[in-house]
This record gives C-alpha cells, sequence and structure tokens, in this order.
C-alpha cells in the first residue's frame, strides 16, 4: 500500500474532510457565550450539558444509521418508542425489582415497534416514512393506554446511577461514549456496517456486489429502534415516564445527525458528530433558558441553523436523490438517458 | 375517427390507478355506514356537517402535500405551518388586520423561496422542510406562546356558518380540490409540474425550466396551507401552533390513500380530499363506536397500513 | 402558425425540377469531433443533409451514432468542427425546426399524449384551450402517420404497449410549425410491420414537402428501402456515403466492417470440449419479459458470449443467472456480477479503491461478521498489482480514470469466490491497453475453473469466448463455437432479416 496517489489531493475531497468538527466548534461558542454572559461556571456548564446530552446522542445514532441507509430512509418511529419504551421499562422494572430487565424491556420494546415498520417496508413496499409513521402511531396508542392510571416509579438506583457525577463528568457520559465508539467500530470494521454504507452510497451498486440489501436495510430499522427505546428506558428513569417524553427526539434527532455531518443522501455516517451536535443543541437550550428567551427563540435558532448547514453543504447530483429511491416503477425513458455517456441535462 | 373509437383509457390501466382512491372510498363509505347505524341523525344535513367539519383543514393541507408531492418531494413542516396559520390569524389579523395578510403574504412567499433554495441547492426536501419546521414552530410560539386569542370575526361566522339543504364543510372541500385540479391536473402549470416530478431530462430538453416548475408548487404549497390554517383557526377560534402537529404525517398518509406516490409526477386531488376524509373520520367512528380515545391512533395507524396493503393486493391482481 | 392548419409535412417549397443531390442542404456537419472523458465518440464527420431528401445513417454499436444525432439537433455542441443550418452557422434557437424522435422516447411517462405535446410544442400551440388544440393535432398527425394506431390523446404515456410510446414519440417530433429536418432515431425497433410501413409512407410524403429526414437504424433493408443516400459511420467517422440505388444489404454490411456468410448455421453444435464439461448453470425454454424460449447452459470453466445488437435479451439472461428465481432457471454456483454502467451500478463513489475492491470478497474473509483488515488488504494489495490500478489501493475511486474503475469493479467480481461471473458489458468505453489486461484475467481465471458468462456490445470482444450465443428480438439467433466465432460472423447474424415480422 505504498503506492499513493500523487498530489495533494488524497484522499479526503472538500466534503471528506472532518465534518464532525462544525458540531463541537458550534457547542464551543454558545459554551463561551454562556461563560461570558454567566460569568461563572464555565466547567459546571459542561458537566451538565454532559449529563443531558447522552439521551439525544443514543437515539440520535439510531437515526444516523437509518439516514446512511440512503435517501428516503428516516425512521420517524423514534418519538413514540421512547414513550412507550419509557413506561415499559419502569413498569419492568418495578415488576421485577431489577433496572436490568426494565432497559432490556425498553429495548425490546423498541425492536418491536422496528419490526413492525421492517415487515411493512419490506413486506409491502411501504415507503419508509408511512411505515415508521404508522408504527409509531400504533406505539403512541398503547403509550396513551399504559399511562392512564400508571403509578409505578422509576428504578432508585437506575435513577441514581444516571445523576452520578464523579469529578464532574457524568457516568452516562461515558457509558455512551462507549457506546458511540461500539457504533463506529460496528461501521468500519463488521460487515453488516459496510454493507449499511454501501447500499447508502448506491443501493444498485451493493445489490449488484452482492450485498443483501434487504437484510441490512432490515438490521438498520432494528437496531435504530432499539437504542431509541434504550434513550427511553433511561429518559424514564432520569426523569419520569409520560407520554410526551419523546416528543422532541423526532426533530432533534434528524437535525443533529444533520448537522453532525452524516451525509443525508446516505452512505457517510459520522458518529461523533452525533455528539458535537447533540452538546451543541443542549448548550442552546441552556443559553436561551440563561438570557431568558423563549422556546421560541429556541426552535427558531435550531431551524435556522438546520436550514443554514443544509444549503451551505448543498445535497449534490438529485437525480441520485429522494426521487429517484421511491421509484419503484422502471423509468424507460428516464433510465435509458442516464445511461448514455452524458444525458443532454446540461443544459437548464 | 380511430380515437373516438378508442376507449377514453386502457381499462385495466385505468382501474389500477384509480384502485387505491376506490380502496379508500370504499372505506371511508363503510365509515359512514357504520357511523349512520351507530347514529341514525350521522345521515342528516347536521349530522354531516359535525362529522365532517373536523376533516376540512387536514383535507386542505393534504391538497398542499399533494401539490409538493406532484413535483416528487415531501413536507415534514405542513403541520406546524398550519399551526402557525391559525397562530397569525388569532393574534396579528385581529390587532392589525393589515399587517396579518401581509405576514400570511410572506408566509407563502417564504415557501416559495423555500422551493427554489431546494433545488438551487440540489438538497432533499424531506430535511429541508424538517428544518423549516423548527421555524415555523418558532415563529408560532414567538407570536403566541401559549394557546388562546380569538379569531376575527369574519373568519368565526364563517366556521358558524350552517347553510340549508348540504353539509357546509363539503363547500370548502370541494371548491379546494377543485381550484387544485384546475391547477395540477388542467393548467400548462400543471403539467410542468408533473413532468418534473414524472422526467426532468424531457422539460429540459423541450427548453422548460424545472425551477419554475418547484417553485410553483411551493407557492401553491404555502397557499393551501394558509387556507388551511384559516380553517382550522375559523373552527377552534384561537390560535395554537402545535394544533395541527399531527397534520405533517396524516397529510402524507392521506395524498398516499388517495392513490399519489412519492415518484413524483401524478396529482391526485380527489383522491387526496378521499383519502383526507377518510382519514378525518376514523376518529369520529372511533368515538361513536366508543373506543378509547388513546386508541385512536392505533387505529389510525392501522388503518393506513391495511390499505397499503390493499393496495400491493389489488396492484398485483391487476398486474 | 398554428399547429392545427398544417399540412402533411414542413413549409418549404418542394422544387421537384432538381434530384435531392442539387437541393440545399438543411443541416451540414463539418469535421465535427466530440470527446467524452477519454472516449472519442466522433472524430471528425462531414455530413451534410439536403432538404427533401432521406439520408439512412448506419454504423455499428458504438461508431457514434447517437453523438452525432444529439450534435446535429442541436442538443450538445461540438469540440471542433461547425455545426451549419441552412448554410449559416448555427446558434440555439436555429434548431427549432430541426426535430429528433428519440429511441428511448422522450416523454413523461405520468402524463397524458396530449400534455407530452404541450411540453414539447408549447410553442406553437394557443395558450387557451391548448389541451384540446393538442389533442386534435396529436390525434390528427397520429391518424395521419399510423391509421388505426388506437391511441387517444388522453392516454397516459405509462399505460401504453411500447409501439403506441414509439408512434406518440414520433409524431410529437413532427408536431411543429416548420419542420425542416427530422431525425429518427431507430424509429421501427419497436414498432410493428404495419406501422413501419405507414412511418415510411408517411416520410416519403414528408419529403415531397421538402423536410429533410435523417433516419438511424440497423435494419439496412429497410433503410435502403427508403433512403435516397445512406452514410456509413464507423469508428466516429463518416466513411462512405452512397446513393441507395445500386447498393444491396451485403454491399452496406461490407461498408460497415462485417464479413457476410453466405448461408449462416444456426444453432451450430457446441464443440465436444464444451459438451463435456460441467453444467454450472442452465436457461431451460426461459420466457418472459424481454426472453423468447432461450435455452443456454454454462459449463465449469467455460466462457461464454453474449452478442447481438444492444437488448435483444441478453442482459436479462444475466439478471436470470443473477436472480435465478424462476423454474427454468438454474445456477448450482455462487456469484457475482460485473456492471457495465459503472456510474449508477458500480463505482460506490465515496469508498477508496481497496474498499471498492473488497466490498463482495470481505464477506468470505470475515469471521463471525468482523472484518479481518490485515487478510482484506493482502488481497487487495495482490489485485491492484495484478491489474496495476493506478493509484494504489488508498485512492479514492472517483480519482481514477474510467478505464482503472473498471478494472477495480472487475476485480471486485473476481476476488471473490464466486464461480461464476457475470460481466454486463463491461468494457466500453475502456482503453485498449486496459481491455487487453482484463481479457487475459478473464481466460486466466477461466484456466482456472471459473465460469464466466460475458455481454458485450464489442462484437470483436466476443473472440475471447469459448461459444457465444447471438441474440435477436429476445431469441437465441445462433450458437458459434470456437473458430466460427468472428465479428464477421457475429455482425452478419444480428443483422440477417430473419424472423424481422416479430
Amino acid at each position: 500500500m505504498n503506492i499513493r496517489v500523487a498530489g495533494p489531493r488524497s484522499w479526503s475531497g472538500p466534503r471528506n474532510g472532518a465534518p464532525w468538527v462544525w458540531g463541537f466548534a458550534a457547542a464551543a461558542l454558545v459554551w463561551l457565550v454562556i461563560l461570558v454572559i454567566s460569568g461563572q461556571g464555565g466547567g459546571q456548564t459542561v458537566s451538565l450539558a454532559l449529563s443531558l446530552a447522552p439521551y439525544l446522542v443514543i437515539v440520535g445514532l439510531g437515526q444516523m444509521l437509518v439516514v446512511t441507509a440512503g435517501p428516503g430512509n428516516i425512521d420517524v418511529s423514534v418519538s413514540s418508542i421512547i414513550s412507550l419504551a419509557g413506561f415499559v421499562s419502569v413498569a419492568a422494572a418495578s415488576a421485577t425489582g431489577s433496572a436490568a430487565v426494565g432497559i432490556l424491556a425498553g429495548i425490546g420494546v423498541g425492536v418491536l415497534v422496528a419490526a413492525v415498520s421492517t415487515v411493512a417496508i419490506l413486506g409491502l413496499s411501504v415507503p419508509p416514512i408511512i411505515a415508521t409513521l404508522a408504527a409509531g402511531l400504533v406505539a403512541s396508542s398503547i403509550t396513551l393506554s399504559t399511562a392512564n392510571g400508571f403509578t409505578a416509579v422509576p428504578d432508585a438506583g437506575l435513577r441514581a446511577a444516571l445523576n452520578l457525577r464523579p469529578a464532574g463528568v457524568p457516568v452516562l457520559a461515558l457509558a455512551i461514549a462507549v457506546l458511540t465508539v461500539l457504533v463506529a467500530a460496528l461501521l468500519r470494521r463488521t460487515v453488516y456496517g459496510r454493507s449499511l454504507v454501501a447500499v447508502g452510497q448506491n443501493r444498485r451498486a451493493a445489490e449488484r456486489a452482492g450485498v443483501p440489501v434487504a437484510r441490512v436495510t432490515a438490521t438498520t430499522y432494528l437496531l435504530s429502534g432499539a437504542l431509541a427505546g434504550l434513550t427511553g428506558a433511561l429518559l424514564a428513569a432520569y426523569i419520569a415516564p409520560s407520554a410526551d417524553l419523546g416528543t422532541r427526539y423526532l426533530l432533534d434527532s434528524v437535525a443533529v445527525v444533520v448537522i453532525g455531518g452524516t451525509l443525508i443522501s446516505g452512505g457517510r455516517a459520522v458518529p461523533v458528530g452525533v455528539w458535537g451536535a447533540a452538546l451543541f443543541f443542549i448548550l442552546l437550550d441552556g443559553l436561551v433558558n440563561l438570557v431568558g428567551w423563549s422556546t421560541a427563540a429556541q426552535n427558531l435558532l435550531k431551524g435556522g441553523l438546520v436550514l443554514f448547514v443544509l444549503f451551505l453543504a448543498g445535497g449534490g447530483d438529485r437525480s441520485g436523490g429522494l426521487a429517484s429511491l421511491f421509484r419503484r416503477r422502471p423509468r424507460p425513458a428516464a433510465a435509458t438517458t442516464t445511461t448514455t455517456i452524458t444525458g443532454d441535462d446540461t443544459d437548464g | 375517427m380511430a380515437q373516438l373509437l378508442a376507449p377514453a383509457l386502457p381499462g385495466r390501466a385505468r382501474m389500477r390507478r384509480s384502485a387505491p382512491a376506490a380502496v379508500s372510498a370504499v372505506a371511508l363509505i363503510v365509515m359512514i355506514g357504520v357511523c349512520s347505524s351507530l347514529q341514525p341523525g350521522v345521515l342528516t344535513v347536521e349530522g354531516l356537517t359535525l362529522v365532517l367539519s373536523a376533516t376540512v383543514p387536514l383535507v386542505i393541507a393534504a391538497q398542499a402535500q399533494m401539490t409538493l408531492m406532484a413535483v416528487g418531494d415531501i413536507d415534514l413542516g405542513i403541520g406546524n405551518f398550519v399551526g402557525l396559520v391559525t397562530v397569525v390569524s388569532a393574534t396579528l389579523l385581529v390587532s392589525s388586520p393589515l399587517t396579518g395578510v401581509l405576514v400570511l403574504a410572506g408566509l407563502v412567499a417564504a415557501y416559495a423561496v423555500l422551493g427554489f433554495l431546494i433545488h438551487l441547492r440540489q438538497v432533499p426536501a424531506l430535511i429541508a422542510t424538517l428544518g423549516a419546521s423548527f421555524v415555523w414552530l418558532g415563529l408560532g410560539l414567538f407570536l403566541l406562546p401559549t394557546p388562546g386569542g380569538t379569531t376575527p370575526e369574519w373568519l368565526a361566522s364563517f366556521g358558524a356558518w350552517q347553510p340549508a339543504g348540504f353539509p357546509a364543510p363539503l363547500l370548502p372541500i370541494v371548491v379546494v380540490a377543485l381550484l387544485v385540479y384546475l391547477l395540477s391536473a388542467r393548467s400548462a402549470l400543471g403539467v410542468r409540474m408533473r413532468g418534473l416530478g414524472s422526467n426532468p431530462v424531457v422539460l429540459r430538453r423541450a427548453g422548460l425550466r424545472p425551477v419554475t416548475s418547484r417553485v410553483v408548487a411551493y407557492a401553491a404549497a404555502g397557499v393551501l396551507g394558509v387556507l388551511s390554517g384559516l380553517v382550522l383557526a375559523s373552527q377552534t377560534g384561537g390560535g395554537d401552533v402545535s394544533s395541527a402537529s399531527s397534520y405533517t404525517l396524516m397529510t402524507v398518509a392521506a395524498v398516499i390513500l388517495g392513490g399519489g406516490s412519492f415518484a413524483g409526477g401524478t396529482a391526485v386531488p380527489w383522491g387526496a380530499a378521499v383519502g383526507g376524509v377518510t382519514l378525518g373520520l376514523v376518529s369520529v367512528v372511533l368515538s361513536l363506536l366508543d373506543v378509547r380515545s388513546d386508541m385512536q391512533s392505533a387505529v389510525q395507524g392501522v388503518i393506513v397500513l391495511a390499505v397499503l396493503a390493499g393496495r400491493v393486493v389489488v396492484g398485483k391482481v391487476l398486474r | 402558425m398554428h399547429v392545427d392548419n398544417l399540412p402533411a409535412g414542413g413549409t418549404a417549397p418542394p422544387d421537384t425540377d432538381t434530384g435531392p443531390a442539387g437541393r440545399p442542404p438543411v443541416v451540414t456537419a463539418r469535421g465535427v469531433t466530440k470527446t467524452y472523458g477519454r472516449t472519442r465518440a466522433l472524430t471528425g464527420v462531414d455530413l451534410e443533409v439536403r432538404a427533401g431528401e432521406v439520408l439512412g445513417l448506419v454504423g455499428h454499436n458504438g461508431a457514434g451514432k447517437s453523438t452525432l444525432m444529439r450534435v446535429l439537433a442541436g442538443l450538445e455542441p461540438c469540440d471542433a468542427g461547425t455545426v451549419l443550418v441552412h448554410g449559416a452557422k448555427a446558434s440555439a434557437g436555429d434548431f427549432r425546426t430541426v426535430r429528433m424522435a428519440y429511441q428511448e422516447t422522450s416523454l413523461c411517462p405520468d402524463l397524458t399524449v396530449a400534455e407530452n405535446m404541450w411540453v414539447s410544442s408549447r410553442h406553437c400551440l394557443p395558450r387557451l384551450r391548448w389541451r384540446r388544440a393538442a389533442s386534435d393535432a396529436v390525434g390528427r398527425r397520429l391518424d395521419e402517420m399510423f391509421p388505426g394506431h388506437g391511441v387517444s390523446p388522453r392516454d397516459r404515456v405509462e399505460d401504453l404497449s411500447l409501439a403506441r410510446r414509439q408512434m406518440v414519440e414520433i409524431a410529437r417530433a413532427c408536431l411543429v410549425d416548420r419542420l425542416d429536418l427530422l431525425i429518427l432515431d431507430e424509429p421501427t425497433e419497436s414498432l410493428g410491420p404495419d406501422a413501419a410501413r405507414s412511418l415510411y409512407a408517411y416520410v416519403r410524403r414528408l419529403t415531397e414537402a421538402g423536410t429533410a429526414v435523417l433516419l438511424i437504424s440497423h435494419r439496412i433493408r429497410e433503410v435502403l428501402s427508403v433512403a435516397d443516400r445512406v452514410a456509413v459511420l464507423r469508428d466516429g467517422a463518416v466513411t462512405a456515403e452512397r446513393p441507395a440505388s445500386g447498393l444491396s444489404e451485403p454491399d452496406v454490411l461490407g461498408l460497415m466492417g462485417a464479413h457476410v456468410a453466405a448461408a449462416p448455421t444456426f444453432g451450430a453444435p457446441a464443440a465436444a470440449g464444451t459438451a463435456a464439461r460441467e453444467t454450472v448453470a442452465e436457461l431451460l425454454g426461459a420466457t418472459g419479459p424481454g426472453l423468447r424460449e432461450v435455452t443456454l447452459r454454462v459449463g465449469r470453466g467455460e466462457v461464454v458470449g453474449l452478442a447481438g445488437l444492444a437488448g435483444q435479451g441478453q442482459q436479462e439472461v444475466l439478471e436470470r443467472l443473477w436472480r435465478p428465481v424462476r423454474r427454468d432457471t438454474t445456477v448450482g454456483v455462487s456469484r457475482a456480477y460485473v456492471p457495465g454502467d459503472r456510474q449508477r451500478s458500480g463505482v460506490l463513489p465515496l469508498w477508496s479503491v481497496g474498499d471498492n475492491l473488497i466490498v463482495t470478497a470481505l464477506r468470505g474473509i470475515a469471521r463471525r461478521g468482523l472484518r479481518r483488515p490485515a487478510e482484506e488488504r493482502a488481497v487487495v494489495a495482490d489485485w491492484v498489482k495484478r491489474l496495476s490500478i493506478r493509484g494504489g489501493a488508498e485512492a479514492g475511486i472517483t480519482e481514477l480514470s474510467g478505464g482503472n474503475q473498471q478494472k477495480v469493479i472487475v476485480a471486485r467480481a473476481f476476488a471473490s469466490p464466486a464461480g461464476l461471473v457475470l460481466l454486463d458489458d463491461p468494457f466500453r468505453g475502456v482503453d485498449v491497453h486496459t481491455k487487453t489486461d482484463l481479457y487475459g484475467l478473464i481466460r486466466q481465471e477461466a484456466a482456472k475453473g471459473r465460469s464466466v458468462v460475458w455481454y458485450s456490445s464489442e462484437n470483436a470482444e466476443m473472440a475471447h469466448c469459448d461459444r457465444v450465443y447471438v441474440f435477436r428480438a429476445g431469441r437465441v439467433v445462433a450458437e458459434l463455437t470456437g473458430e466460427e466465432i468472428s465479428e464477421e460472423r457475429i455482425i452478419g447474424v444480428s443483422f440477417a432479416e430473419k424472423g424481422e415480422d416479430d
């Protein structure tokens, strides 16, 4: 491997540099602003952010895997899964007295809901957004009926563990950092991870290269469901189970994936970037609270930033974009034109 | 002469294409039947007014979604956008009507700009509209942090309008569907929009600029979103930015139920209307059936999946 | 001018006194060259299309026909040389009277026939009630061109059969207020014989009214019967230009570089050597979309070629072998696929050469789902060296030239343990040097006991096969073995107009 390509342009094009930096940079900027305004306790701010960000990171990692599977892939059931998993895990934990069983139950619920989506996507050829929506609706109904007269309380031991901050570093943050490393390793070091990234870059090429596209897709949605379930279990123990526990996580999970540098069109996942973007979001919340701005300003800021990053980065070739994935019918005219050496779509 | 003798449409193809809307129309009729068997009053003008009125804003929002899906895009911000319009109409439109109208026009323009940028920067509409939904939400909360306010009198009186002889909600549903039909299915602009969703290469070869199609579609969606919000505000009598948050995904489901597709290229204004009414009626039927309100969204989800599964089956049979 | 008021043809005055040779040229190409990346599609074309004549353009796959058409229609600029319209240097607007009917059609499948007419001919439709005008115009034009066509202007294009789509496409191209040059690209490929006759009768009427027609077709006999002159395109240049009268089919095939067998033998028996091989894959009377009663077998260690003109069923055979789900297809070994369209179904653009190369093989190398980087690197290094892929394993795949990218895609398939490798015309536009490397590789791997099924649009490549099936209209029309395989024979068989009437 001593033959490297000549010239300064080695294998990291302009969009392959270090896209995750921006999330951290923005987070650092917000942190500095907080520091200046409040004039105290910079370390405390970081510690607090680190204890809140992991929840968003977990669900964000799942969403990242789904988005990496290529254009059109999105999991809109995460918020419903989080709410439902919260109730189920608390109920399971209080019934068995074991926090571990509770967490496992939460994960199991996530996998179950995702299994419904997966069957719809692969078996009924339902577009992912509709399939996960429908599965999410079912989940939220179950949540609502569970919420009525729900009396169990979260496991005290787990809550204490989630609040544990030796030397200001939350234990949960460390654990989720390890999880992030594991996800990164999953993407780089396993056959599944490579297959997922291949499918996301070019579904057709991956299929021709012998990648089992359907199996990879199914695994991805199940993983996303499991991670959302885990988020729900932990969040319910940290705060309390409620029917709208996961509401904000649908939009936020997609947003942190986008800001974190993961390619929206699929094929490149940046697990570290999710951390940067999540910290940025949490710190932004903190800043808005500190300044006394409303949640209105918070949402405006978030939305504006997502759009700004999106339009700045651009999307590239539309022919490989969203519409082409949803196209199930063969389109003779369109297809043949792209196979000619150049389509005559250069003008216009 | 041959064209007179030829059938208007090849029968099988027509059946295949109208199958989805037919399936949801059947679902709709079954639901109305169930309603009337439980509550004989449903089939009167008053009963239908009551049952249908809740579906009107959803149906109009579904037309907005349909317009974007015709060019191959999806709008994940329509729910919050409709919510924002209810807020504007409960605040600015009352305090200073001119500003209110200007703001509403500005919102339509914002949609057009969004479409322009999506086309210019070649970004997925899915994510861009998701980002925009934060903005709509933020603006709505900024104007009205908690639900409340009152709608202008003229709007409220529209909501309370009860003509004799036919159920009032039918009028906006049919009129809006007709207008959208004229734009998307009959006009030259509609041809350009559907052409973009169908095969943009052909448009470019013919010297038509695809960006125009997209901007027009977004502007039309903006107008329909504003309409939907005004109707919703007239019914609720106040503004609440999150009152329509379920619309985002419901409208997509309504269009799919009505026979639309994610691939773009097809406009199904009547199908979207039927799909929207069907979805909207689910909750009415369920409350008549004494199904707990908890379970309503589950049933909605199951119905969406069942109808789509039905489409797959029907499609296989007709192939 | 209103489209409804049009006479059958264009508006140029018919000057019947002089023959076509004496008429003014409509479009003239002088020294036109066009290069795509490293492929020289046109290498200096001189061609003149005169008012009121039918010029037939023939040439084999990759001779540059489509590129020339696009340049003549003003859809693409040429790199060097000039294109003159009516004797003057052409600007974009001048091409409005030049219309082209595409082989793959240029219609929006979701729009109705009338709406498609609006898209391409809106300049000559009224602003109001255009739908009515477009329906009337296209209906009348279709009636004129294809009596009994069975197309309603309200039909959606996607619901029409291929033949009807082609009719609509040709009518679309003719629907304009002034038509100087009509380019027909393989117009009869999906038309039935009756419709083809009607079309050519209409073409005659058009030329009588002064319109020039450029007819591109591989149906030599048709071209000879319709055209006034025939131009032969070979390797991106016009190598011959003759009056059609007095030319025979063998003459034209000879000009194209084919040697015509006196009587092509259909279904030649397989050589004894191949019959003895163990069968690894088989199609028995496979019939389906694009295939009719195809029977073929692949032996272990055999290189089987699928030849013939593009789109005659070869890719459908590859598809059957890649996903053997139907009962008429049996495949006994694991498979790997080498796609021809690198950009669309080959390259994984965000990855390096090494990543791209190993993606198929890593399944076999990995243990319990975990990759083994050291082993992978060894395989990659081996293949990079063996095929001398420029840039090495670490280079980004998109930084490579097309030929080197194709090497990676081929290596991807052969690096896997697959017993049957399917090649889908992978060497189009690849330079000769690379091709030679890859031909050698295929023979080496076959010698090791791997089977290869190889579809190619370049007939010369078929010489590297043990056995070749020649396809036409979804059928195997000839099976050539060993000595029989030659470019001339294949061209002869694929152009032979047997079974033309299906």
